[in-house]
């Protein structure tokens, strides 16, 4: 029973950096954001590089995370505000198309094949009957800080408060002489570096490849979407929804309903859990689990 | 390398009509479909379908083109609630959750395997069977612009576009955007698993990575750079991509460049494509005539 | 007039793609299609050395037809549709009388069944699957089918003591054959099979797949993977804690062997097909002082012996016609071909008659055969 919490709750942490990334970001920016979850990508490889090139891991995915941050201001500015004028729709496709090239470049710098942070692998410890690795436990405490951070600055800083002005409405929040296009782009590089953040601890668990952003995009909107796109820590409600559907699916022996001792639904039918939930949220419930920012869905 | 030529405008021709099908839906109607390709799918699978059963092979047909109906309608009734973006996502879930099922539902789909097998169209015609075939995508591709030039020249089509300029007014005025909605994805719906079901006639092979969204994307980097809404643009977009996506290989063998290099050539060139397209010329190769000389 | 532009800047582009000829030939080609990327890429690699080894033998032996032989080698990119694609640039742009490939019984058998409507000899290399059979009239297998191979790991699983398994097997033609199969040897021999997880290939953790055999408490855990798969399926049982004291049995174990790093495969055994046969001995050697390592699966043996049939095929067909082909093709299997892995002779079917296997276990990073 603790092992199938802890399972989900590890799940949850894969989407949840990335998803509250994404909320946070679509108040703002008022579009999906689809090329968000590459960003996650890069920042996993580009840590991992700088970790092998011989950085420290602490240090290999502050300055991944910075980078990242950055790369996605400067894409921000120079694609997705110029669409944004024509209608969300087509940023969307356009972030779409932006995925896509990103894609290209990681198979030409790193290629196809998955890569593996250079870590200490060690078998996992058992806690109360379930089995965690330290990686799992790194991973948990960095999310936590990384979010509990942003919430920080979300709610007890000016520029926190800067940004729900412009979230809830823009142009009332110009009236009053915030400088929408610079609380935006902050908020795009905040999200950047929790995106990047998101990829690393995921990629350390595991392995990074260029399937790693493909394969998160759905799950990551689906937890989005559930938690209310634009507010941002409802986002982690969400992921914790995705994340034991997703579990309960896998993990349930469904055995005696078809007749045998042991069966299993394959695990790659788990993706299908948080589509299915999505297409649901969206058909009966658009705005999400809690109130959320955005007026129309 | 003649008849490398004939497979890949054979292939054009039925990209093609792929185009038309997303065109009518998202360049006319504006319905930004992502999970077109789950509707080729079920063209794909009901070619499929009649070659397990044992049928007739023109039997998928019509068992394709009902199971994309079916599909249709269910995308366009999620489009009543939902705003494009939103339901561009939706539409993507779905047609994800499908390609998921059918990869691991072996008994009734072949699972990841697929199915093979299916019997070539026109193979007792070799050595000329691929021009054979060749000449009949080109039939279809221009009967199926002729229809759909007919539809968005009609009343009809004035109120798919009208639902995509103005919904609102159109809905003041009167019209049932639910039934405009439902009618462009049944339409489009069976357009496009006709093509699954020639496809599959082609390849001999019916697989779930044949549906993966990339698919999609590159069916939309057709459309957008082709000339949204202007369907001799889209048809002319589906051969620049698929001769383009076709003759990277070539490429790569004439650089000496490493097997990566197609796959991301691809990527580039899809991507990029619509990207730069999307900045600079957002209306395409061929922009949409407006106006006209019949006064629409 | 901007778009009678675009019309003859597209006409001239088509123009000139359908003038480009490939040069005339000196050589007599072949086609080959090799996993050169995905998960197999490593056994890809193994294959195309064993391909180039026997080119160079055939060549030094006077060729094919007084020419040199020439092999096209395409990636299938590990996948049904590029494998389709690759065979149809074999056969409509460079014309190649026969086909050699690929290796994974998945991709092999839409290949091979896209090749016998073409009427085109096929030459599977690599792929076990009892499904292989049933290709068709003008496909045929250098490799013996694994009707045989899961009795043989079933025995050797009950040999070790553990009775009861648990099965996890890839959802292709491949997988689902190892896993019927060694189920019903298994069965018939005494064992239970607990359960068995089909896992898809290309996810970017199996985690849950492994917790689903986990919760089957088997004596020992059976699976079988393509390389890099198996070597993130091995690190994830590893740090799931699932090798403590519970053996791992890999099916057909050289697929995944080299891309595991040693110490997620500690105590691992398994059987695959046997390297090599009796006379594999040069070509043992010759792997090795030309590529400075020793065979990277057990596979590439078996595409050189593709490569060594198929120019003995077009030798005595005498020429490149198909038909004639086909007839060299059924009367050397009667007669049998001398290969790296040992003599090769075809069944009624068109698939190798005998097939050696070995038993595996790892020591540190290698391989070792025992009894």
């Amino acid at each position: 029973m603790f092992q199938f919490i802890f399972d989900a709750l590890i799940r949850s942490v894969d989407l949840a950096l990335i998803a509250v990334a994404l909320s946070a970001v679509y108040s703002l920016i008022k579009f999906p954001n689809v090329a968000l979850v590459q960003y996650a990508v890069v920042g996993a490889f580009v840590a991992m590089s700088l970790h092998t090139a011989g950085l420290p891991l602490l240090l290999a995915g502050l300055l991944s995370a910075f980078f990242v941050g950055l790369l996605a201001v400067v894409f921000n500015i120079l694609v997705f505000e110029r669409l944004l004028k024509v209608d969300s729709a087509i940023a969307l496709i356009g972030s779409l198309a932006l995925s896509m090239i990103l894609s290209a470049v990681f198979l030409l710098t790193y290629g196809p094949t998955a890569y593996r942070f250079k870590l200490e692998v060690t078998p996992a410890m058992r806690v109360l009957g379930a089995r965690i690795t330290d990686h799992q436990i790194t991973t948990l405490i960095v999310t936590a800080i990384s979010l509990g951070l942003f919430a920080l600055i979300l709610f007890r800083t000016s520029l926190g408060r800067e940004m729900r002005a412009t979230a809830t409405n823009g142009v009332l929040a110009a009236a009053t002489g915030i400088d929408t296009r610079r609380v935006t782009n902050v908020v795009v590089f905040l999200s950047g570096m929790l995106a990047a953040l998101g990829g690393i601890t995921l990629a350390m668990r595991g392995s990074v490849s260029i399937d790693l952003g493909t394969n998160m995009l759905l799950p990551v909107f689906a937890a989005a979407i559930l938690g209310g796109l634009g507010n941002a820590l409802g986002a982690v409600v969400g992921a914790i929804v995705i994340a034991a559907a997703e579990t309960v699916v896998t993990n349930t022996n469904v055995g005696p309903l078809v007749g045998e001792d042991l069966y299993f639904l394959p695990a790659s039918y788990a993706p299908v859990a948080s589509f299915a939930i999505l297409v649901i949220f969206l058909l009966f419930r658009p705005r999400g689990l809690f109130v959320s920012e955005v007026s129309r869905v | 390398m003649f008849d490398f030529f004939i497979h890949v405008a054979s292939i054009a021709c039925l990209y093609g009509v792929l185009a038309l099908s997303l065109n009518l839906q998202a360049g006319f109607t504006g319905l930004v479909n992502f999970g077109l390709i789950a509707l080729f799918g079920c063209g794909t699978y009901g070619a499929a379908l009649a070659s397990g059963m044992g049928w007739h092979p023109l039997l998928g047909l019509p068992a394709g083109i009902a199971m994309a109906a079916l599909l249709g309608l269910f995308y366009a009734r999620l489009g009543r609630k939902l705003s494009s973006d939103y339901w561009g996502i939706a539409t993507l879930s779905i047609a994800e959750i499908i390609r998921i099922s059918i990869t691991n539902e072996q008994a009734l789909t072949g699972g990841a395997q697929g199915i093979s097998g299916l019997p070539l169209l026109f193979a007792g015609l070799k050595p000329y069977d691929g021009m054979a075939r060749l000449a009949l995508y080109v039939v279809v591709l221009a009967l199926v612009w002729l229809f759909c030039q007919r539809l968005v020249k009609s009343a009809f089509g004035l109120s798919m576009k009208l639902m995509r300029e103005e919904p609102q007014l159109a809905r003041s005025l009167g019209y049932d955007l639910d039934r405009i909605r439902r009618v462009v994805m049944l339409v489009s719906s069976a357009i496009a698993a006709f093509a699954g079901f020639l496809y599959a006639h082609y390849l001999t092979f019916v697989g779930p990575d044949q549906l993966v969204s990339p698919e999609t994307f590159l069916i939309w980097s057709m459309v957008i750079i082709g000339g949204v809404a202007n369907n001799r643009g889209v048809i002319a977009g589906a051969f620049l991509m698929q001769f383009a996506m076709a003759y990277v290989p070539f490429i790569k063998d004439a650089l000496e460049l490493p097997t990566d290099f197609v796959a991301a050539a691809r990527l580039i060139i899809v991507g990029g494509g619509l990207l730069a397209f999307l900045l600079w010329r957002p209306k395409g190769l061929f922009p949409e005539k407006v106006g006209g000389s019949n006064g629409r | 007039m901007k778009t009678t532009a675009l019309a003859a800047a597209f006409a001239a582009l088509f123009g000139g793609l359908v003038g480009v000829t490939p040069a005339i030939a000196e050589d007599i080609t072949i086609g080959a299609v090799i996993p050169l990327s995905g998960a197999s890429a490593t056994t890809g690699k193994d294959q195309s050395r064993g391909i180039e080894l026997a080119v160079k033998q055939v060549n030094a032996n006077g060729g094919v037809l007084g020419k040199q032989l020439k092999v096209i080698v395409e990636d299938s990119g590990g996948k049904p549709q590029t494998a389709i694609d690759a065979a149809k640039k074999l056969v409509s742009v460079d014309k190649v009388p026969i086909v050699i490939g690929e290796y994974s019984s998945g991709n092999t058998i839409p290949l091979g069944q896209y090749l016998v409507q073409e009427g085109m000899p096929h030459i599977n290399p690599a792929s076990t699957s009892g499904l292989v059979r049933d290709i068709g009239a003008t496909s045929y297998s250098v490799v013996g089918l694994d009707n045989v191979s899961t009795e043989f790991a079933a025995q050797d699983v009950l040999d070790h003591g553990w009775k009861k398994v648990a099965v996890l097997a890839m959802n292709n033609a491949f997988g689902q054959g190892v896993a019927e199969e060694f189920k019903k040897h298994f069965t018939a021999k005494g064992g239970e099979v607990a359960t068995t997880v089909m896992y898809t290939i290309g996810q970017s953790t199996y985690r849950r797949e492994l917790q689903q055999v986990e919760a089957a408490e088997p004596d020992a855990y059976v699976f079988t993977a393509y390389g890099t798969e198996g070597a993130l399926i091995m690190q994830e049982a590893f740090e799931l804690g699932m090798q403590e004291g519970k053996p791992w049995y890999s099916i057909l174990i050289t697929m995944m062997n080299k891309d595991t790093p040693a110490e997620f495969k500690k105590g691992l055994i398994g059987m695959d097909v046997g390297y090599i046969g009796e006379g594999g001995d040069t070509y043992k050697t010759e792997y090795e002082t030309a590529y400075g390592e020793t065979f990277l699966s057990a596979y590439g043996g078996y595409a050189h012996d593709a490569v060594l049939f198929s120019a003995a095929a077009l030798n005595k067909a005498g020429s490149t016609d198909k038909a004639a082909v086909l007839k060299a093709i059924e009367d050397l299997g009667k007669e049998g071909v001398k290969g790296a892995t040992g003599d090769i002779t075809l069944d009624a079917d068109g698939q190798r008659t005998h097939q050696p296997y070995l038993k595996f276990k790892v020591e540190g990073e290698k391989l070792v055969a025992y009894e």
